[in-house]
């Protein structure tokens, strides 16, 4: 495994018109120290959970940083607090938990939603009210009861539909 | 008809696969040969810091959690290059793994390393209080 990384390394950085050559990366990333694969093989940082290691260190070597490595050489426990954690930010931007804390997306997503929805209500009280014409006389009450009392007379449905649950003997509803 | 069919069956395949790996991978600490793999990997003396990236982002890739040894092979791993701050990243990620069953395993995790912890002067994420979020950052959109 460590072998076929090694051969990897050396393979030289192909140029192609698809690729940022080492030249264009250089002047993205500036002093940034390059430590790793990363997750795509590329000098880039990414905060990622599933790729916790980056290709390059958070933030460039500058005198400070470098005098912290120094220490970093020596005994661990000679380390302060403010150190270790000036440590850490300088090879990582974020923590886990800060990767992974809740934004409150949800509640402006569901906001959006429900006020597009409104939109949507208020556009069909528009139609109803302004475009749409009156309901055909077919709709009143009287007309819907001759239609029901006309459909009973036909015997729609007899066996398991609207028929069946009339009583023909006693012309009314089953019980 | 039949083509939607074959696609449901073969949905269902998948999901039910997913939900059974799921059952016996997830969570459960890795099988010898694994962790043999790479207690030897991260036990090479000449390791570089490239490696141990490369090894630990492979290791923490697995559906499942490292087992104690092989974090103390990587944190030995990590005191030879002299990198304080992927100790500290390895561990968050290592408690990251455990999913839901973080106060089961991560516990048992640090007892099992903390003699190491205590003689390479590492620390565990929550000594930085770096448990809970401490800064914030502005979202590119702004």
């Amino acid at each position: 495994m460590a072998g076929r990384l090694l051969s990897m390394r050396a393979l030289p950085l192909r140029v192609s018109f698809q690729k940022a050559s080492m030249s264009d990366m250089r002047s993205i990333i500036g002093n940034r120290e390059i430590v790793g694969f990363g997750y795509n093989g590329q000098p880039n940082y990414a905060d990622r959970p599933d790729f916790p290691l980056p290709a390059i260190r958070w933030k460039e070597s500058t005198a400070d940083i470098q005098a912290l490595r120094e220490k970093e050489k020596g005994d661990w426990r000679k380390l302060s607090l403010e150190e270790k954690k000036a440590l850490y930010r300088a090879s990582f931007c974020q923590t886990f938990s800060e990767m992974k804390a809740p934004t409150g997306e949800w509640k402006s997503v569901i906001g959006c939603a429900l006020m597009l929805m409104s939109l949507g209500f208020w556009g069909y009280y528009f139609m109803k009210t302004f475009v749409y014409g009156p309901l055909p006389e077919s709709f009143k009450e009287e007309n819907r009861s001759a239609q029901l009392r006309r459909i009973i007379d036909l015997q729609v449905n007899p066996i398991q539909g609207l028929g069946s649950k009339w009583d023909y003997e006693k012309d009314e509803w089953k019980k | 008809m039949a083509l939607a069919k074959t696609i449901g069956t073969r949905l269902l395949r998948q999901f039910s696969k997913t939900l059974s790996s799921n059952r016996s991978i997830t969570h459960r600490i890795h099988d010898d040969d694994l962790t043999c793999r790479y207690e030897c990997f991260f036990n090479r003396e000449d390791i570089d810091g490239w490696d141990i990236r490369q090894g630990m982002n492979d290791l923490l890739g697995y559906e499942g959690v490292p087992e104690p040894s092989v974090i103390i092979a990587a944190l030995h791993a990590c005191r030879r290059v002299n990198d304080y701050a992927m100790t500290v990243r390895f561990l968050e990620a290592v408690k990251d793994r455990c999913g839901h069953k973080v106060n089961e395993i991560y516990p048992y995790i640090v007892q099992e390393i903390a003699p190491t912890l205590c003689e390479l002067g590492c620390d565990v994420p929550e000594t930085l209080c770096y448990h809970v979020p401490e800064l914030f950052l502005k979202t590119v959109f702004e």
